[in-house]
């Protein structure tokens, strides 16, 4: 099951796409910004939740009533009372409580059997594809062509963690990445000597140069601005606070996602944020591993959407969760999937149509035993694009027609 | 692809206009002149092609930023070819060697590197090293379990700092640098595995063939315990396929990606069915009733396919030529700029020979005679820190600091993160590994023998630093934190090892 991690598919990329580079941003910069020029109020707000590994659509969306559910994949199919109907025909997979209930508030739409004509069973390529929007895997991301639709900030769109997700490459102009994780800063005289080698220099080449800004962007966390991580974690009032739901282990989607939630709150002038989750590569053993996995998605995202809503952005904010491929119908001999085709994109937030949108694909009559794609996911994106972020969807996924219901 | 080949024609063009410049305070040492042709010819007929790129390879972003162009002396390029040849086909100099291959010259360098012999680990390396087969785990809360456990512990420890170590001590870095490359390419990770021996065994096996045949490499990966444990392929029945490691062999072992049909997937798994792993010993059977029989038809080849005779076919294919190349120009030469086709490098690989491919790679004009600059991945960057500074890892004073030190940054052997092996370049220089390589670098100054440095007058220490690193040539920004720290040798070496010239070999 970790036999793929995003970086797997980071570094394969890299050996293909040469796009800009990114910005590597501190959070003093991004709590600069905040302060200095924040993002005006009722700005849409994207973000979006990219699932590595290829998530199983048939074990998060389940088609319950489905007879033929029980008959294509007994080893997996989950008996009803280990289900969260929603509706009257499907169910959440079972450790996704939290989303369960945002649905039944209604800020959750759920679009069915999203995928691309003949789908390629490759991670790398099928990843390629979702993060460029394009079927040849153009070597720019979808939103890193949004960023250079707009004014140059490298504020506008930030990816969390280390490396720059390749959906936010653009050509000239790409978004930001922010390092996660606690940094001690040096003192002392060493420290003033390595201050001088993290200084830009001519001489450098391009990946020296980037050595040096690692270097300088341990320094740039200085102490006069109020660093607005270490506040304290914002409140979350929907939730209970006591054990249930809202309770169990840190995962890093949802450290990726607390660092989100206060950087809006506090105003950063960013549109597009980028978080990720690994491990959905369950060719074996995938019940307990999907579903820990699942319930780190819908707890983190429960809360995160809980701390939004107790701020001005409330509104604002639209998330969108997405996996590169859905998986086999049939289970192989190690209770796991291997790779298959189409699967569920969530939506969440107030400007989505809450509820089902696009055709389940039918179980009586799979396409080479795979399930059909229903829906484009690039009908999606252009909603995400025309109706979220206020940009033509022609100079983003050029030419394309499809809408999704799901929005706006 | 157009921007490789477009800016690698032009930095060739550069590259035959030069100039000897004066040397600056950054100038280090003063090899003797020598005619390097002559040297050369009858060594490395290819070579000469090679050093008449050599001289004046001008950085083109320079040019393009507007600023100055440096143009570098033949001293210089003298050093950026030793520099790169021994950090990236070695582990970087040990205290001398840099100023002694710069005395012998770049031909002498490639050969010396391309004929040393193999160190092949002793038959009874296991039994040395206290390796055993482990066993099933004993039932928990007795005390077998803690025996089991800490048995464990210490052999996954003692695999890696003995592998360390030979990337540390070894005068024949070669084998030890394609041992870790193919590490990375049939990636396979102790998290999974699970058993210490097991993956030994599995790291001896690339070790055995580093430069041999890649076929027989590869027979022997396909029925290697760890690598199909950790791909699943034991799980992998005639009545449900599992497709994890047939799509890997053909994605990331043999052809690369959109090589292959998803009905060549489908039939692949069908070939590798019915092999079973002994998991505590890594022995691969075959159960033949849990097998698929018959015929089967892969990339329009139909036979009836064994795991073995399936390799041969794959590794037979004309692809798998290029694809090799490719991955070797990405972990040699650069992760930005692909594999330059035309180079025909890969026409070296024709019989699947490793050590031709790996010679023609590193002769060829566009490793020694491009501008392609590669981030030292964390263990080596470690690695050649610890060479420089004479430090073996087992008999250092804190062992598990450097074991620790080499996860936090993410790349420790015998756990990469995934079967795609590690990232390259950028995805290294994180703000998170800055502070890492700063607090191991102020650790490992304070505990070593800094003599050769030491020694020396406060004149010659900057130069000597240089040597002692294999870096061609200091910035004046680092020069200026350098001289600040002159007179604290062990400062000196930590701003040293933290500086972008050392972090990333040019």
């Amino acid at each position: 099951m970790d036999t793929l991690t995003r970086r797997r598919f980071i570094q394969l990329t890299g050996a293909g796409a040469v796009a800009a580079a990114a910005h590597t941003l501190s959070i003093e910069e991004i709590a600069n910004a905040a302060i200095s020029r924040p993002l005006p109020a009722n700005t849409p707000i994207l973000v979006i939740v990219t699932l590595y590994g290829g998530n199983d659509g048939l074990s998060t969306v389940i088609p319950f009533r489905e007879p033929n559910y029980y008959a294509l994949r007994p080893e997996l199919a989950f008996r009803e009372d280990e289900i969260l109907p929603i509706g009257t025909d499907y169910a959440l997979n079972k450790s996704m409580t939290g989303l369960k209930t945002l649905w039944d508030k209604g800020e959750v739409a759920i679009v069915n059997g999203v995928g691309y004509p003949n789908s390629d069973r490759s991670h790398f390529s099928s990843m390629a594809i979702w993060q460029s929007a394009s079927l040849v895997a153009d070597r720019t991301g979808w939103l890193g062509r949004w960023v250079e639709t707009q004014k140059e900030d490298p504020f506008l769109a930030i990816g969390l963690g280390s490396v720059l997700p390749p959906l936010l490459a653009g050509e000239k102009r790409s978004g930001s990445v922010l390092p996660l994780g606690g940094l001690r800063i040096p003192t002392g005289r060493l420290a003033t000597e390595l201050r001088k080698i993290s200084q830009a220099s001519s001489e450098d080449d391009r990946l020296r140069a980037s050595a040096a800004r690692s270097l300088n962007s341990l320094f740039s966390v200085s102490e006069e601005t109020t660093p607005i991580l270490m506040q304290e974690e914002l409140p979350a009032p929907d939730l209970p606070t006591i054990v249930g739901g809202n309770a169990g282990g840190e995962s890093n989607l949802s450290a990726q996602l607390s660092v989100v939630a206060k950087l809006i709150a506090a105003g950063s002038p960013t549109r597009v944020w980028s978080v990720s989750l690994g491990g959905f590569d369950t060719h074996a053993d995938e019940n307990s591993a999907q579903s820990a996995l699942l319930g780190a998605v819908s707890n983190s995202l429960t809360k995160f959407i809980s701390q939004i809503r107790a701020t001005s952005r409330s509104k604002d904010v639209t998330v969108m969760v997405y996996s590169e491929f859905g998986r086999r119908v049939r289970a192989n001999a190690s209770q796991g999937t291997d790779h298959g085709t189409s699967g569920p994109v969530f939506l969440i937030g107030s400007r989505v149509n809450r509820g089902f949108h696009g055709e389940y694909p039918s179980l009586q009559q799979l396409r080479n035993d795979d399930l059909a794609v229903t829906t484009d996911f690039r009908d999606i994106y252009a909603s995400i694009v025309e109706r979220v972020l206020g940009t033509d969807p022609n100079q983003v996924i050029a030419g394309w027609r499809g809408r999704s219901t799901a929005i706006g | 692809m157009p921007l490789l080949f477009s800016s690698f024609i032009r930095s060739v063009q550069l590259n035959r206009t030069f100039r000897v410049q004066p040397k600056g305070s950054g100038r280090i040492i003063t090899p003797t002149r020598r005619v390097l042709t002559r040297t050369l010819e009858g060594v490395f007929p290819k070579l000469k092609s090679v050093l008449d790129l050599l001289p004046g390879s001008v950085h083109l972003e320079a040019i393009n930023g507007g600023y100055a162009p440096a143009v570098p002396s033949l001293e210089d390029s003298e050093r950026k070819a030793i520099a790169r040849l021994t950090h990236r086909v070695g582990f970087g100099p040990a205290p001398g060697e840099f100023a002694a291959l710069l005395n012998a010259g770049v031909a002498s360098t490639v050969t010396s590197l391309l004929e040393q012999l193999p160190e092949t680990p002793s038959a009874d390396i296991e039994t040395t090293l206290g390796l055993t087969e482990l066993g099933p785990r004993p039932k928990p809360n007795t005390p077998q379990v803690v025996e089991y456990s800490t048995a464990k512990r210490d052999m996954a420890r003692t695999i890696r700092l003995w592998w360390l170590d030979r990337m540390v001590t070894t005068s024949a870095p070669l084998q030890e640098r394609m041992t870790w490359f193919w590490h990375g390419h049939w990636a396979t990770s102790y998290v999974k595995v699970d058993e210490p021996i097991v993956m030994f065994r599995h790291i001896n096996r690339l070790r055995q063939h580093a430069l041999g045949n890649f076929n027989a490499m590869a027979r022997e990966m396909i029925v290697d315990g760890a690598l199909v444990y950790w791909l699943d392929g034991h799980k992998n029945t005639s009545r449900a396929p599992n497709e994890n490691l047939a799509r890997e062999l053909m994605e990331l072992f043999t052809l690369g990606v959109n090589q292959y049909s998803e009905n060549d997937v489908k039939e692949v798994s069908k070939i590798l069915t019915g092999y079973k792993v002994e998991k505590y010993s890594g022995t691969v059977s075959r159960n033949l009733r849990q097998a698929h029989r018959g015929a089967v038809e892969v990339l329009g080849k139909r036979s009836e396919f064994d795991a073995l005779t399936l390799v041969d076919h794959l590794v037979s294919r004309p692809r798998c030529q290029e694809f090799i190349a490719e991955r070797l120009w990405f972990r040699f030469a650069t992760s930005s700029l692909v594999y330059p086709k035309s180079s025909g490098i890969d026409g070296a690989f024709s019989q699947r020979e490793i050590r031709p491919l790996v010679t023609a790679l590193i002769t060829s004009p566009e490793f020694l005679g491009s501008e392609i600059p590669q981030v030292k991945s964390p263990l080596e960057w470690m690695v050649a820190a610890l060479r420089a500074l004479s430090i073996v890892p087992s008999s250092s004073q804190r062992p598990d600091f450097i074991l620790n030190a080499l996860t936090q940054m993410g790349q420790i052997p015998y756990s990469p993160p995934s079967v795609g092996g590690w990232p390259a370049d950028e995805a290294w220089l994180s703000a998170a590994s800055a502070q890492t390589k700063i607090q191991v670098a102020s650790f490992l100054t304070r505990n070593a023998d800094l003599s050769p440095i030491a020694d020396v007058s406060t004149k010659r220490r900057v130069s000597e630093l240089a040597d002692l690193l294999g870096i061609p040539h200091w910035s004046q920004r680092t020069l200026t934190a350098l001289q600040s720290a002159i007179k604290n040798p062990p400062e000196l070496m930590t701003l040293a090892l933290c500086s972008p010239e050392f972090q990333v070999n040019g």
